[in-house]
């Protein structure tokens, strides 16, 4: 049965889940074509100053890739399931309906971390062809939120896709937009460090909040 | 005979409006139950709480013994689920959705889908967003009859069929429903073909049911005269033996329970004067609309 619903998620997304991956990996390879360029500009010293004392960070083009994917995936997972109201053949299936969501949900967080794993292996990859440790761990810490955006942006469109009221669903866009923001303020390098544990607890209680949506549906409210 | 579906003192709202209120139905084991009524009459209300999709206000609905607020997997497994409009995963292929499903239920036969699918001339990786309605139709029955459910639910399964789909869709069901012994819920819009299919007809107006029973009985206790009166004022639609009065300038439709002798013996008591008094024969359409009426 699980294997069957992983089927039926796949067929929605592979397409966006292969382009969007190759967009990933597509804004690593630039982003150290970017770095091999300015390094041939400049001393390798003079640039790694220029990233740690000058907020001039080499992965800024990083920012709003996770939540593009993101946003791609979650879109073609959910939105077929309410055009004519779809989802009620999922909920018809012999299986739990809370368990049919949690499933779906699963599955597109773990395609949504294999394409962030191949990023941030790149990443990582070329970083530690380049820059110092020093350069690096904070790096990581920068765009730890950044990713944890792209999930937050996942489980927020989930939510409201399928939720069957609008007023709530409007709630909803109202909460993500004061929400999401907090994932990517400007800040110098590595100062995210005391806010990622808080936010990563703040991306687990969402995730599972499209049981809320499954549920009010499930009850015929309009 | 045990009731596959058994619903007691339903009551619903919609806000204010009420749907209906202590509505009760039940559906034999091994029978076919047609569901009728006039656009909000509440069909799809009472399919939306059969399927657990709707809360009603009270009253509860039972399929096999179980709330259908809280089926569990295994009673689910014996429901078959048509949604009005033929709505399937419009993103696979034919290939695809069969083993989609094919993983969901224990008692899948694939023989009857692919009997249906031999017919369609669909292409072997066309979507099923590209076909057209009819073909749509038979892959969402073919799936029905390889998960090969003990109850069937369909949700207005003609919408959008042309007469030869609604045709084929009816032959193929009804022959598989008897042979196996299989209950069907089913609503329809076009109740011509109701009349090929189900064994009793449950006709619902608006708050209220008018009719639960066997249609043959129906068809030949409901009856519709026609006669012509001499006074247009006449007016016998608050008559007890009347379900329904139709009257265009003097020519007056009559539909009732009671037989010619009692009508015409009524009639005649009153001094109603009237001439081409004639009984008219009725398909089950002319019969619903002459329980609830034409508006």
């Amino acid at each position: 049965m699980w294997k069957s619903i992983i089927y039926k998620e796949w067929l929605k997304i592979k397409w966006f889940f292969i382009i969007a991956t190759a967009l990933e990996i597509l804004v690593a390879g630039y982003i150290f074509i970017k770095v091999q360029h300015d390094f041939k500009f400049n001393e390798a010293n003079n640039y790694w100053y220029l990233i740690l004392f000058m907020g001039a960070p080499y992965f800024t083009y990083l920012k709003f890739v996770p939540i593009i994917s993101a946003l791609a995936i979650s879109v073609a997972q959910y939105f077929p399931e309410t055009v004519n109201k779809r989802i009620k053949l999922s909920f018809h299936l012999p299986i739990n309906e809370n368990k049919i969501l949690l499933t779906m949900m699963l599955f597109g967080t773990i395609c949504l971390l294999i394409g962030y794993l191949v990023l941030l292996t790149i990443f990582y990859g070329f970083s530690t062809f380049y820059f110092p440790s020093d350069i690096i761990i904070p790096a990581l810490t920068s765009i730890t939120p950044w990713f944890l955006s792209g999930f937050a942006v996942y489980y927020f469109v989930a939510l409201i896709v399928l939720e069957p009221v609008w007023k709530y669903r409007f709630f909803y866009i109202v909460v993500a937009a004061v929400f999401l923001p907090l994932f990517i303020e400007s800040a110098s390098i590595g100062s995210y460090a005391p806010a990622n544990p808080v936010l990563f607890v703040l991306v687990i209680i969402l995730s599972i909040s499209l049981l809320f949506s499954g549920y009010r549906f499930r009850k015929g409210e309009m | 005979m045990s009731n596959a579906i058994e619903c007691n003192n339903l009551t619903h709202y919609y806000g204010k409006k009420m749907v209906y209120e202590n509505l009760s139905i039940h559906v034999k084991d091994g029978s076919i139950l047609g569901l009728l009524g006039k656009n909000g009459a509440g069909k799809t209300t009472t399919i939306n709480i059969l399927n657990g999709f709707l809360q009603p206000r009270s009253g509860e609905c039972l399929i096999y013994g179980e709330n259908t607020q809280h089926l569990t997997p295994a009673t689910k497994a014996r429901i078959g689920f048509l949604i009005e409009g033929h709505i399937q995963y419009s993103f696979m292929n034919i290939h695809q959705i069969e083993k989609f499903y094919s993983g969901f239920y224990p008692k899948w036969d694939k023989e009857p889908y692919w009997e249906l699918m031999s017919k369609l001339k669909v292409g072997k990786n066309q979507k099923i967003s590209s076909m057209s309605c009819g073909q749509r139709s038979q892959v969402a029955l073919g799936l029905i009859l390889a998960q090969d459910p003990d109850l069937l639910i369909l949700d207005d399964f003609s919408m959008g069929l042309d007469p030869g789909y609604r045709r084929l869709f009816i032959d193929y069901l009804r022959e598989y429903a008897k042979a196996k012994k299989k209950t069907i819920f089913t609503t329809s819009h076009i109740i011509q073909d109701m009349e090929r299919l189900i064994d009793d007809v449950l006709i619902m107006d608006y708050n209220r049911v008018l009719a639960q029973r066997n249609v043959h009985d129906f068809m030949h206790e409901f009856k519709q005269f026609y006669l012509e009166v001499e006074d247009p004022a006449i007016d016998l639609s608050a008559e007890e033996f009347v379900a329904n009065f139709e009257k265009v300038h003097n020519k007056v439709e009559i539909y009732t329970y009671e037989s010619e002798e009692f009508v015409k013996s009524y009639l005649k008591k009153k001094g109603i004067a009237h001439s081409n008094f004639k009984e008219v024969k009725m398909g089950l359409e002319d019969a619903f609309i002459g329980l609830t009426g034409k508006y």
